[in-house]
């Protein structure tokens, strides 16, 4: 088992610095690069004076050399302007908009983003498991059309137009502030019980309307692993020996159709952090993924490179946890691993 | 060179006015008053302020006198906009005023000797937000150790620093008084420092000498340096050099607000400066906000939350299609949605690209007949009733009325619908010769079909284009909308490749003679009406091609001679000659111009309800002097 | 039964019966027994399909909705770029049969128009004196049909000289309604591109890793954790910057979806492989290989079909994810525009918060996509439950 985690992380290395790679190649499709973008813009505006100092960040961040160089040079595996010094060396970069290192940037975001996306998770979970096994267990039955109906009009209203309507309703009856999670008047205080009422009242919105989409994929597959299971002979002979239906459901067929979503969990991990960007700008909400939209648009490349990279090393991790968990949860995985190593 | 002495003098009549006032009443006579509030560690006002600090006389203005207090709150669409604090504030060394003209502010005068010898005098006591003497010391700062420094500006001095292509002699004269001098007139130099965005040619010297290689301590800047992750001095001086983008709460300013510590990127707080240089009449120490709160929001909901009542002053991130929704609102929150009419020279600007690469387009475009012919066949009534309700004025892209430089025919000229004329100008041209279905054919066979490339970011653009296009299809042309990105616009331009592009109109549509021309002459390598000769300017002839077209060499020469010119009526001919060329020649078609920029005023009070909303000149509400602004009950 | 008679001739005296041997009277089949033996796998599903009534619901809805990709011009009142400079922003116009109490048939009331200038506003005053019947079978509007020939027939038309904005009509006077009808054009039918490009790579990864195994297996495995591991969103915008400007903007979308369906497929690969490392174990896989089938028609010809109804169910289930992918690209402003017209496009108009607060009707297009969405989705549970053989 310790081999087999050791292999994996071993075989993970390779695996980022492709990505890495491909990530870096991406956020540099585009034509230009924001100092040439922000050099354009000032020009435009006939306010050339302000441009001395962009050339100089140029020079400083090396964009003035070629692809490769660029590349190697944030990775920290080529000597740039100042030696040796990029993601390797522990400097993961600086974003030109916010003119701050962008672990700050990304620093004060993160722990609302953890707290949006769990809080979406569980509602996900809390409202499609009931639904799933009702409908599971009473297939073809009106209830099981009606629940699964009002699961799958959330997934097929737009994320943004329902986020739109909810903001502007909640605004006119319960007079809340538009968008944003939380009052802006506790934006920069510390944190206190009237600041996380505050944040739990505007959690409301954005954890619906991100939520939706996800409860009708999870409503459909509950379903179908339940009724795999409930078609399973074992079911039938619990029935036979006069099991009561209620512990007959609860006993096996639910835990073992519970177990790919516990598997689920480590693919789960990377959408804290990067879920449901779309959302996030409409509502206005301090995430991260507003920062990355705008990175992208603005080519703050440094910015977008370091969140993505995040992303997908918590990618990386999550299918590892994933396997593990399904080998702890399931014993034919179990065992069949041991007997391999 | 005498005139120019009159007009400084006549330019700077209003502070002799004030001076002469003062000195009439002696300054003890105005009794400074404390602000309510203020950190007691603070000395008086009366030490605060300079020893002639700049008076405001309100009730002069038609303005209300306010009271010191209360907080403004405002929504930006992105966390560098709080860099807006330092263009609302417009505290400048010289500033316009609402009529236009260059005035000192910061500085007590400025005396200007033959357009290119200028003494600029400080006010005596006047203090940097941090209780630091202001004074010619922080002038010398800047110019001997930042830009003339080559590590920290490595690309030499600015053009508004040099004339002719030389650089001034400057002089320390007293503590409060220093002198720029060149061999030839430097008209760009005041209009410059007069900007929205000014280039600060003076910096806080005994704050930012901690961080300069000359005179701070090593060990210190390294420390620095590793806690910043700047890599070097130079960053490191770079990063708290930082006068425009208001991100150093640490660094002393001499504007109306500056920002607060604190560490969101969501939220910032702009708190007063203590030592303001401005009072008004009865002895309050201006601004009389106490502290502007910019919260940053989607720029998509901004119209949303301002109509919800969460902003007090709000222009930024709403356009001319929000303003139903806005005056929707305004029932229920109590606030007023003024209507700024947009200084730019036209809303929306149709640009053909006289540089184009393709022989036959550029022949085409080049003919004076054919650009006329395409602004006649334009029906801007119909534009502007379809998107602005008719609030707009139809006509060229050229100067508004608010310009004293403006005639009625720079905007008229050519611009009315007449399609009858335009289809005739295009036969005379010899394009004569139809396809099937009724379009003209260009001289060698093709179709004449114009691919109009936009940036793809403003809507009511991608609107217009398309009346314009059915339009155009009476004409026998067939007009192609491709919206394409900023940057890709601007690199097809740089190949030629770009036959036809859309933006909004001149940038400064109220100019006076003494703001240079430059947007009107090729001297851009960016223009994407005439990128080649433009470039050609910017590199001094060594890329892009010369003019050869007459009128744009003639706005060329015209350009030039302004530069050199040293008399406002020399100047003031100059310009009236160069709109008179764009009219004439249609460079830009521009459509709709003063279209209505939405202004929501909740609760503040000595905000105009009609006024120019502009960039530069304007500094959006800057102009208009924000710190006199205060909160109503 | 042959095993029988051979046991009895040792103990019993020989006897055969004389009458022919029919083996329906000892296994007697119904008729309806009969037809289901004997009926084809696809039979089967059908008959299965139909007992999931939703499901046979939303196919003819959908059925009912593709109608308008090939018939748009003729079902549409007028054409989606035709503008009415009189009625910018009008409310739709509500249907009438009756006049002041006489039948007159459908009609819509015809609307003055005029500019509120206290509330920057158009409004819109019915006059029930303009009674427009309208007209059925007409001639309207001139469109090129299919982009081939000029017509005008149009399935109904306002009265002559007057209006007919059902869903009412956007900012520069364009009816909404037939906006719809030619949006479905390309947002029904762009969208299958870009499933089918994922369910061919799928099929084509998944089928390699899981019947080849080995390095080829763990280097597609690393494939997939690349693809997975880059969020969709830079892609998004880095590819569609990438895109030459040169392209019309129904090329640059047809572009995008093949890079959505490019992105797309790992989901379905890993499901194949997992199938396939299972299916090939059985007998009749095994039996195929020892009698010198290639790797090809082993897994095309008899490993595929054993899980055909789980790719048909994800394609029907992707599909209305791709429809959804639109919007959010035109969300994005990196999807199709003006002139081409999609549900996106016109959804893209009511992302400002003031339309959904004055005009309502620009969210009209929210509502075929619901439709769609759902029926799509209904009906791709529908085909999985009765291709399922288990069941």
């Amino acid at each position: 088992m310790i081999y087999y985690i050791v292999r994996r992380i071993v075989t993970m290395i390779p695996t980022l610095f492709v990505i890495s790679f491909l990530i870096f190649f991406i956020i540099e499709l585009p034509a230009g690069d924001y100092i040439s973008n922000q050099v354009a813009a000032l020009k435009s505006s006939g306010e050339s004076a302000s441009i001395a100092k962009l050339e100089f960040m140029r020079k400083e961040f090396a964009l003035d050399r070629p692809f490769f160089e660029r590349y190697l040079i944030w990775v920290g595996l080529w000597s740039g302007p100042h030696g040796f010094d990029g993601l390797l060396q522990g400097n993961w970069g600086w974003s030109f908009e916010f003119a701050k290192p962008v672990e700050e940037v990304i620093g004060p975001t993160l722990p609302l983003t953890v707290i949006l996306n769990f809080a979406t998770i569980l509602f996900v979970y809390v409202v499609s498991f009931p639904i799933g096994i009702y409908s599971a267990t009473r297939q073809y039955s009106w209830g099981d059309y009606g629940f699964t109906f009002l699961g799958y009009i959330g997934l097929a209203t737009p994320n943004f137009l329902l986020g739109l309507i909810m903001l502007y309703l909640f605004n006119i009856w319960f007079g809340l502030s538009v968008g944003g999670l939380m009052a802006p008047e506790y934006i920069d205080q510390p944190w206190s019980v009237a600041k996380g009422l505050s944040v739990l009242a505007h959690l409301i919105v954005p954890t619906v309307v991100i939520g939706t989409s996800g409860t009708a994929g999870m409503i459909r597959r509950l379903r179908a692993n339940l009724l795999d299971e409930l078609h399973k002979q074992y079911v039938t002979t619990g029935r036979a020996k006069g099991l009561k239906e209620g512990r007959l459901l609860v006993k096996y067929p639910l835990r073992m159709a519970l177990n790919p979503f516990i598997a689920d969990i480590g693919n789960l991990i990377p959408s804290l952090v990067s879920g449901s960007v779309i959302v996030s700008v409409v509502l206005n909400l301090p995430t991260v993924g507003p920062v990355l939209l705008s990175a992208l648009q603005s080519q703050d490349q440094y910015l977008a490179g370091f969140i993505l990279l995040f992303v997908a090393v918590l990618t990386l991790m999550g299918m590892l946890v994933s396997d593990l968990l399904l080998a702890v949860l399931d014993p034919r995985i179990r065992l069949g691993g041991r007997a391999a190593s | 060179m005498i005139s120019l002495k009159c007009r400084s003098w006549s330019v700077f009549g209003a502070v002799a006015l004030v001076a002469a006032s003062l000195a009439a009443a002696p300054v003890k006579a105005l009794d400074y008053k404390e602000i309510p509030g203020l950190e007691s560690n603070l000395p008086p006002t009366a030490e605060r302020l300079p020893a002639e600090p700049l008076v405001v006389d309100l009730e002069a203005k038609g303005r209300a006198t306010g009271k010191n207090g209360g907080t403004l709150h405002t929504l930006i669409g992105r966390s560098k906009d709080v860099r807006l604090i330092n263009v609302w504030g417009y505290a400048r060394l010289v500033g316009y005023n609402e009529a236009l003209d260059l005035v000192p502010d910061i500085l007590e005068s400025v005396d200007v000797e033959d357009g290119r010898i200028f003494t600029l005098h400080t006010r005596k006591g006047h203090k940097w937000s941090d209780g630091e003497p202001f004074g010619a010391e922080d002038f010398r700062y800047f110019y001997e150790d930042i830009a003339l420094n080559k590590e920290l500006t490595p690309s030499g001095l600015p053009p508004f620093l040099l004339a002719n292509g030389k650089p001034p002699k400057f002089e320390v004269l007293d503590e409060t008084t220093v002198r720029y001098t060149w061999e030839d007139p430097n008209p760009l130099f005041l209009p410059e420092l007069a900007k929205a965005r000014p280039p600060f040619i003076y910096r806080p010297a005994h704050y930012l000498k901690k961080f300069h290689e000359k005179y701070g301590d090593p060990a210190f800047i390294e420390a620095e340096a590793a806690k910043t992750k700047a890599r070097g001095w130079a960053p490191l001086h770079n990063k708290m050099d930082d006068m425009y983008n208001a991100r150093n709460p640490d660094l002393p300013t001499l504007q109306p607000w500056m920002l607060a510590p604190g560490d969101s990127d969501r939220r910032f707080t702009l708190v007063r400066n203590p030592y303001y240089h401005r009072v008004d009449s009865t002895g309050q120490q201006l601004p009389y906000i106490d502290k502007v709160v910019m919260t940053v929001a989607d720029g998509k909901l901004i119209a949303a939350k301002t109509q919800a009542g969460e902003s007090n002053l709000q222009a930024r991130n709403l356009s001319f299609s929000d303003i139903t929704v806005l005056k929707q609102g305004e029932a229920q929150q109590h606030y007023t949605t003024a209507l700024w009419p947009n200084s730019k020279g036209s809303e929306i600007s149709i640009l053909p690209n006289l540089t184009v690469k393709d022989p036959v387009w550029r022949e085409l475009l080049r003919d004076t007949r054919f650009r006329h012919a395409l602004s006649l066949g334009v029906d801007r009534t119909l534009i502007n009733r379809t998107l602005f309700f008719g609030l707009g004025k139809e006509g060229n892209d050229t100067v508004l009325s608010q310009s004293p430089l403006y005639e009625d025919e720079y905007r008229t000229e050519w611009a009315n619908y007449d399609p009858e004329q335009a289809n005739a100008l295009l036969d005379e041209i010899g394009l004569t010769k139809r396809d099937g279905s009724g379009t003209r054919l260009l001289p060698d066979g093709r179709p004449l079909e114009i691919i109009l490339e936009t940036s793809g970011e403003r809507q009511v653009e991608e609107d217009a284009l398309e009346l314009v296009g059915e339009n155009w299809k009476d004409l026998g042309i067939k007009l192609f909308v491709k919206p394409s990105q900023r940057d890709n616009l601007r690199e097809r331009a740089i190949s030629g490749d770009l036959v036809m592009s859309v933006w909004t109109g001149f940038e400064n549509g109220i100019p006076t003679s003494e703001m240079p021309p430059s947007d009107y002459a090729p001297t851009r390598g960016d223009d994407l009406s005439w990128f080649a000769w433009g470039d050609y300017y910017e590199t001094a002839g060594k890329g892009g091609e010369k003019p050869d077209w007459k009128p744009a060499a003639r706005l060329m020469e015209l350009y030039e001679s302004w530069l050199k010119s040293t008399s406002k009526e020399e100047r003031t001919e100059i310009w009236e000659e160069m709109l008179q060329i764009h009219a004439d020649e249609t460079i830009h078609i521009g459509l709709v111009s003063e279209v209505p920029q939405p202004v929501v005023i909740n609760g503040v009070q000595n905000v105009p309800l009609t006024a120019i909303y502009g960039w530069d000149p304007g500094a959006q509400f800057g102009m208009h002097r924000m710190d006199e602004f205060f909160m109503a009950d | 039964m042959t095993g029988t008679r051979m046991e009895n001739e040792n103990t019993v005296e020989h006897y055969v019966d004389p009458a022919p041997f029919n083996p329906a009277t000892t296994e007697a089949l119904t008729p309806e027994q009969e037809r289901y033996y004997q009926a084809s796998q696809w039979k089967i599903m059908w008959w299965k399909f139909k007992r999931h009534k939703i499901a046979v619901w939303s196919g003819v809805v959908l059925i009912l909705f593709y109608l308008c990709v090939p018939f748009a011009e003729v079902i549409a009142p007028y054409t989606p770029n035709t503008r009415d400079s009189q009625h910018l922003y009008a409310p739709p116009q509500p249907l009438h049969l009756f006049h002041e109490g006489k039948f007159v048939g459908p009609f819509v009331y015809g609307m003055k128009s005029e500019i509120d200038m206290t509330v920057m506003k158009w409004v819109f005053t019915p006059d029930p004196a303009k009674v427009q019947p309208i007209r059925f079978f007409c001639r309207g509007d001139d469109y090129m049909f299919w982009g081939l020939f000029k017509a005008d027939f149009h399935l109904f038309c306002p009265a002559k000289g007057g209006t007919l904005f059902l869903a009412g009509t956007d900012r520069l006077g364009r009816d909404q309604l037939s906006g719809l009808i030619y949006g479905a054009r390309l947002s029904l039918t762009v969208g299958l591109v870009g499933v089918a490009i994922s369910i061919v790579l799928g099929l084509f990864f998944g089928g390699i890793a899981g019947y080849f195994g080995g390095i080829l297996d763990s280097a597609i495995q690393r494939l997939i954790e690349i693809m997975r591991s880059l969020p969709e969103l830079p892609l998004w915008m880095a590819l569609s910057a990438a895109l030459p400007v040169t392209w019309s903007p129904v090329w640059i979308y047809f572009g995008l979806t093949i890079i959505l369906g490019l992105l797309d497929w790992p989901g379905l690969a890993r499901a194949v492989r997992s199938k396939l490392l299972s299916l090939r174990e059985e007998e009749y896989a095994k039996a195929a290989v020892l009698m010198g089938a290639k790797p090809g028609r082993v897994i095309g010809r008899h490993l595929l079909p054993g899980f055909t109804s789980h790719i048909i169910a994800s394609a029907t289930l992707s599909i209305p994810s791709m429809i959804l992918g639109e919007t959010a690209l035109s969300f994005l402003n990196l999807g199709l525009r003006r002139p081409s017209v999609s549900w996106g496009v016109l959804l893209n108009e009511a992302q400002n918060i003031s339309v959904v607060t004055v005009y309502p009707w620009l969210m009209a297009p929210v509502i075929p996509i619901i439709i769609v969405v759902l029926a799509f989705n209904f009906l791709g549970d529908g085909l999985r439950d009765a291709a399922d053989p288990y069941k």
